[in-house]
């Protein structure tokens, strides 16, 4: 057999055994799969994203109160200046005519 | 009887504050007026103002005490391009409410030199005060006050000297 002979022979095509396929997958399939996780998967990650929610929910909720009691403080000063105002200006006249009526 | 007094007293602490909160409609006067202040202060909203008053600012801790156990502050004041954009029939609409028992007109003044009147209503309950109306009308002004719980008149009047306020002298001062 010459060179040419030989190599034809070596490259030739051949088919594969029977269950050839089936026994790969089946090994593929046997061998579980170690993927890396995600590093925003990872138990921590997610306790922490958690905290952060929370405290980040409850420090809106204390800001938002601040707001809202500034500006009611902001209202009850501003409602007790004008009815003080009126009530004032009421308590002057009066004061006014009775004083003219004294003297 | 006692127990029957008891109940009373208490059907009388469960009233609303609405009971003694005036019902005024200001949709008339609010489209005419140019500046409108509104506050609206009940329940909750009051008691959070209260509670950011400082105790340390003389004025704020005065306002404080006089607030803290009110249920509701309501103030309009509508300000007008003109005069005579609110008329008398208005001016009796809002009166009218306060017509109704229990409500007392205490004192009511009218200026003719800037043409301001002022009226002041409270609402008794048995010797104390447990709410206040004030009416005070100008050509182009119109500011009505409704304070609804138990008020002490003089403390508010007290108030006068504070905030911008000129005081008024009074007899105790001298």
């Amino acid at each position: 057999m010459n060179l040419d002979d030989e190599l034809r022979s070596a490259l030739q095509r051949q088919e594969p055994p029977p269950e050839f396929a089936e026994r790969v997958l089946a090994r593929v399939a046997a061998v579980p799969v170690r993927m890396p996780r995600p590093w925003f998967r990872l138990p921590v990650m997610r306790w922490a994203a958690a905290m952060a929610a929370t405290v980040m929910l409850l420090a809106g909720g204390l800001e938002y109160r601040h707001y809202e009691g500034e500006r009611a403080k902001a209202q009850v000063l501003l409602a007790v200046r004008i009815a003080a105002n009126k009530l004032n200006k009421v308590q002057r006249k009066v004061q006014m005519i009775s004083h003219r009526s004294n003297s | 009887m006692k127990a029957a007094a008891c109940l009373i007293a208490c059907v009388l602490l469960a009233l609303p504050a609405s009971a003694q909160e005036v019902k005024w409609n200001f949709d008339k006067l609010a489209a005419k007026a140019s500046d409108t202040v509104d506050v609206s202060l009940s329940g909750g909203l009051l008691r959070l103002a209260t509670k950011f008053l400082s105790d340390d600012d003389k004025d704020e801790a005065q306002v404080k005490k006089l607030v803290g156990g009110l249920k509701g502050i309501y103030v309009k004041s509508f300000e007008f391009k003109n005069p005579g954009e609110y008329t008398a029939a208005d001016l009796e609409s809002f009166r009218a409410p306060l017509h109704s028992p229990g409500w007392e007109r205490i004192v009511g003044t009218h200026s003719t030199t800037d043409g301001e009147t002022v009226e002041v209503y409270v609402k008794n309950e048995g010797k104390n005060i447990t709410g206040l109306a004030i009416i005070a009308s100008e050509p182009k002004e119109l500011t009505l006050v409704n304070i609804v719980g138990p008020i002490d008149l003089d403390s508010l009047s007290q108030l006068g000297g504070h905030f911008g306020i000129p005081e008024v002298e009074t007899e105790k001062k001298k």
